[in-house]
């Protein structure tokens, strides 16, 4: 499957840029889902976007479950070529730090504390949300933010 | 009221305000500002950035991460204007790697954009992805007309 996806010159997987706010759109409707129902069938759909996150950061893009959706989508309804193409490399963080916090996320919740485990879904489905509608990047805004406490740490 | 019902509306608002929020941002994203008088990119601080203006006509520098999807953008943006105008030059830097110059001008986020003239002086600055047509009207001299508002 993943061979015959588009690379650019330093061989980096290079995706459709309508694909990540896409997929943000099904992780909205999955955790927002989640939240509102709680309870067993809450916990299963976290426990299911832990693992899309997880596929996708691990494995790459060519393997997330959304992505694939979404080019399934894109044939079946002809939405036409990409308007633009990004590397992987930027979303794949993304999904990084969705999986980070999902993963806090799942922890506070099988170890009992709801309030808190639903909180950090909350956050995730927040993040979700903002790139879905927006495509704002979060991660931007912080960057130089960390950069910079990171260089103050080093220096002592 | 059923807890259920409840948490349907609290999303439902929340996704609504984040949306408003998101708009909001972004109307102020990518922004073409005229640079504030004397203020320039250093020359070392143009050789650290690796960006040689000499016999340019103007020039761009461009501080991102290697995480952010907006700076692709840009980049396209910049390629596209190099393509259209003779001695226009642009690099790419990692910001993380100019926290000096970073701090020095005040960099908040990534992507930053800095639009210079052949001696280095900050024509223009901008945060986000800046519309093509507003870096050409700075190229084209008129500083101030349209990049007001």
């Amino acid at each position: 499957m993943s061979r015959r996806l588009a690379r650019d010159g330093q061989g980096s997987l290079v995706i459709d840029v309508r694909g990540p706010r896409f997929g943000a759109a099904i992780t909205s409707l999955v955790l927002g889902t989640a939240l509102v129902v709680q309870g067993p069938l809450g916990l299963a759909l976290v426990a299911w976007q832990w693992l899309a996150f997880a596929i996708a950061t691990f494995a790459g893009l060519a393997w997330s479950p959304y992505g694939n959706v979404f080019r399934l989508v894109k044939r079946r309804f002809d939405l036409g070529p990409p308007p633009a193409t990004e590397t992987e490399g930027p979303p794949r963080f993304a999904q990084a730090c969705g999986f980070a916090v999902a993963s806090v996320a799942l922890v506070l919740l099988l170890s009992g504390l709801t309030v808190a485990g639903w909180s950090a879904v909350g956050v995730v489905l927040a993040l979700s949300v903002l790139l879905a509608t927006t495509g704002v990047c979060v991660g931007c805004e912080l960057y130089l933010v960390g950069q910079r406490l990171r260089a103050s740490g080093g220096r002592g | 009221m059923d807890p259920m019902v409840l948490r349907a509306l609290a999303v439902a608002v929340g996704v609504v305000v984040l949306t408003l929020i998101g708009r909001w941002w972004q109307a102020r994203d990518g922004r073409v500002r005229p640079g504030e008088d004397h203020d320039a990119l250093r020359r070392d601080d143009l050789d650290a950035l690796g960006l040689d203006l000499r016999g340019a006509s103007a020039g761009a520098v461009l501080l991102g991460s290697p995480t952010c999807t907006p700076c692709g953008q840009v980049k396209r943006v910049l390629a596209d204007l190099a393509t259209k105008r003779d001695g226009f030059r642009w690099v790419y830097a990692d910001a993380a790697d100019h926290l000096g110059l970073a701090e020095q001008h005040r960099v908040m986020r990534v992507p930053t954009l800095f639009v210079v003239d052949a001696s280095g002086r900050i024509l223009a600055r901008s945060s986000g992805v800046p519309d093509v047509d507003d870096l050409e009207r700075v190229l084209d001299g008129d500083r101030c007309d349209g990049l007001a508002a």
